[in-house]
């Protein structure tokens, strides 16, 4: 991007906008990085490039200065009322990049399909069956005590198809439930538990690396133990046996599942203020008279904004699975309360998926298919937020 | 070298000290406080409360808990995990068979993962959007998503059960079985069926693994094709093997190491959803069957176990990085 006079800036469109500017050294030229999320300042009569944080406010940039040293100046000031041009440009751009991804929209249309299917469309779906998740249909078991496959009709007395009776889409389970309505209601508990327990998790692990990160000290070294630590926990056994003791339900659960993914952002956030607190719209920002707590919350978060959120996908595909995990043992969710999980284990356990595979194979593909959805949606942010990530 | 190796030990050391002294505290702590007493457990729902009394005092429960601590801690040190509650035998006589079993797949499985990712990364790297690159990379992805505790079942029902009955894919073909569906052969018993015992769960357990490791490699080996010193292979007249195996192999190989000794230590501990789905008695197995128990000293056991072997793995990773190159060891 060319330098652009201290007077101006660009707005969402990419036009240049004129600015009011209260430079100290006019002579300098600054420009919006969005990459970076800094200005750029460069400086006509000492031929230097700077770069200075994207604040309202003044624009400070630490200029080379004689030999080895440094010296501030203010360049030009964003007025408080003016919206910050990165927000804007950013997103603009992430918009763009995102919207080319096609594997990125598809994973994003199954997801917020998905969301709407769980949440308004599981009641409606029993509606319309007329059942809800935990009836058991009297029809639903054929002569045998089998479920019924997908696409079929509830039985009548005899055992033979009721053109009257219900039509299941997926099948019904072992006590002859109606599969499609169990799922449905099934993705409010594995999408409810994923997405609190990684919010908890971000919660406990972004705090905790970001301090660690930013004051090092003694607070580091304690919290990197404590990542290390955590690290080299059975995580699944140790859940497992956690949620043994303190028992069965949701916000167990949900504790369980946070306890064993908070450190994986602490660390990722962790090493990269490690990184970015030695750059210079750090110290910039020093200069200026910022305390620590600003400088963590208003110079360096937004900074990890895109790569806490790209992490937390990819936790989210993690804990759909380590949720459905625990269910899978019998330590998520209490029945009849349907979940992934456990309507998986409902078919593996007594080995009835080997008469009728379809009990294993349906909640089977729901737990893979949104879990590759978080994974692919994780991957498009990636790339839409030109972060680097794993 | 020597002085980061002792403080990488060191660290090591303090890490299985936390871990045992969380485990022991949930286990035996936060039971006592939700009334999940496991003296209740053994002497039964109809014991008086001076049998339980008895039962406590006889399985060390009654006593403060940092001396129940120090007890355990001063039994690991000989190799003594304690008592098992329920089954009446000393914890390392359950624990030290079923590492064997879990050792026995978990090391199969890694053989297996490494001979299938190692092909596939390579052959994705040289061919970059290529055919084969592009089909392996949604295989990559949907092994990747899918959960081990139904690509197991799902195996065991193609490559098991339908055998068994004269099916494949609902095709009928000659009756001959390949595999156990589940169970686990000794293998003093019988060498060939316990390879053969063992062949369907480390599949399972490596297809996840294979997945990962595929695409890592892939990245990796991409990544450093780009890099100046294979050009100056090239100009030299170097054969894509031969920078493969002696330029960028190299380079490569120890982050493959560093990662797989990680990826070992953590499934030593037991690979839970596999050994319960193929009922192996491996620590797993083990400690899925005993968690609901209460059967803390065996649970506990485990435990320790598994975070043993995955920090012994991390150690060990690290002090080889070190070795390897001296910018660790600042």
């Amino acid at each position: 991007m060319a330098p652009s006079p201290a007077e101006e800036r660009i707005d969402r469109s990419g036009r240049r906008q004129a600015l009011p500017v209260g430079s100290v050294d006019p002579v300098a030229k600054w420009d919006v990085d969005f990459r970076r999320s800094c200005y750029t300042v460069w400086f006509s009569d000492r031929a230097s490039v700077c770069t200075a944080s994207l604040q309202r406010g003044p624009v400070v940039a630490v200029v080379p200065f004689g030999r080895g040293g440094s010296q501030l100046v203010t360049v030009g000031t964003v007025p408080l009322e003016e919206p910050v041009a990165v927000s804007r440009g950013a997103v603009e751009q992430f918009g763009r990049r995102f919207r080319r991804d096609r594997v990125g929209l598809v994973a994003a249309g199954f997801l917020v399909l998905l969301v709407a299917l769980a949440v308004v469309g599981a009641p409606i779906v029993a509606g319309l069956t007329g059942h809800d998740p935990t009836y058991q249909l009297p029809g639903g078991l054929d002569n045998n005590g089998l479920p019924l496959p997908p696409l079929s009709r509830e039985l009548d007395a005899a055992g033979n198809p009721n053109p009257d009776g219900v039509f299941l889409l997926l099948g019904t389970d072992r006590l002859g439930r109606d599969v499609l309505v169990r799922l449905l209601y099934g993705a409010r508990i594995s999408l409810l538990v994923a997405f609190t327990a990684t919010g908890v998790a971000l919660l406990i692990g972004v705090p905790l690396g970001l301090a660690a990160g930013y004051f090092g000290g003694r607070l580091d070294m304690i919290v990197s133990r404590a990542i290390e630590t955590a690290m080299a926990f059975p995580a699944i056994l140790f859940a497992a046996g956690l949620a043994a003791v303190i028992g069965p339900g949701l916000v167990n659960v949900i504790v369980v599942i946070a306890l064993f993914s908070w450190y994986y952002p602490a660390r990722m956030v962790r090493s990269a203020v490690v990184s970015l607190k030695h750059q210079q719209f750090v110290e910039a920002a020093v200069s200026v008279g910022a305390n620590d707590r600003r400088i963590m919350l208003r110079h360096l978060l937004p900074q990890l904004t895109a790569p806490i959120i790209v992490y937390a996908t990819g936790i989210i595909a993690n804990n759909v699975l380590f949720e459905a995990g625990l269910s899978f043992l019998g330590l998520g969710v209490p029945p009849p309360a349907p979940s992934w999980g456990q309507m998986l284990a409902d078919g593996v356990s007594g080995g009835l998926y080997r008469v009728v595979p379809f009990v294993a194979v349906v909640p089977g593909i729901a737990l893979m298919l949104t879990t590759l959805a978080f994974n692919q949606l994780g991957d498009a942010l990636r790339d839409a937020f030109a972060t680097r990530g794993r | 070298m020597l002085r980061f190796t002792i403080r990488r030990l060191g660290i090591g050391v303090l890490q299985v000290l936390m871990v045992t002294f969380l485990a022991f505290f949930l286990f035996y702590v936060i039971s006592s406080v939700t009334g999940a007493d496991p003296a209740q457990r053994v002497a039964g729902k109809a014991a008086t409360p001076e049998q339980v009394a008895r039962v406590s005092h006889l399985l060390g429960t009654d006593r403060p808990w940092y001396e129940q601590y120090w007890n355990f801690l001063a039994g690991i040190i000989h190799g003594d995990f304690g008592f098992s509650f329920l089954q009446r035998i000393p914890v390392s006589q359950i624990i030290f068979p079923a590492a064997g079993v879990t050792t026995a797949l978990v090391v199969g499985a890694a053989i297996l993962w490494l001979l299938i990712a190692i092909p596939v990364g390579l052959i994705g790297a040289l061919r970059p959007r290529s055919a084969a690159d592009r089909i392996s990379a949604v295989i990559v992805q949907i092994l990747i998503s899918a959960p081990v505790f139904w690509v197991a079942p799902m195996l065991a029902y193609l490559f098991a059960y339908q055998p068994s009955q004269g099916l494949f894919l609902g095709i009928h073909i000659p009756h001959i079985t390949f595999f156990p569906i589940l169970g686990y052969v000794h293998p003093e018993k019988s060498v060939a069926g316990w390879i053969n015992s063992l062949m369907l769960p480390c599949l399972a357990l490596s297809l996840g693994f294979a997945a990962f490791y595929a695409r890592f490699i892939r990245a990796f080996v991409l990544e450093q094709l780009d890099e100046d010193y294979v050009l100056v292979a090239r100009a030299k007249g170097a054969s894509t093997g031969r920078i493969l195996r002696s330029h960028v192999g190299p380079i490569v190989a120890p982050a493959i190491v560093t990662l797989l000794a990680l990826d070992v230590g953590a499934t030593l501990g037991g690979a839970l959803f596999v050994e319960v789905t193929f009922a192996l008695p491996g620590l797993g197995f083990i400690a899925f069957n005993t968690i609901q128990n209460l059967d803390y000293p065996l649970t506990v056991g485990v435990i320790t176990f598994a975070a043993l072997m995955a920090v012994l793995a991390n150690t060990f990773a690290d002090i080889i990085q070190a070795a390897l190159d001296p910018r660790v060891r600042a």
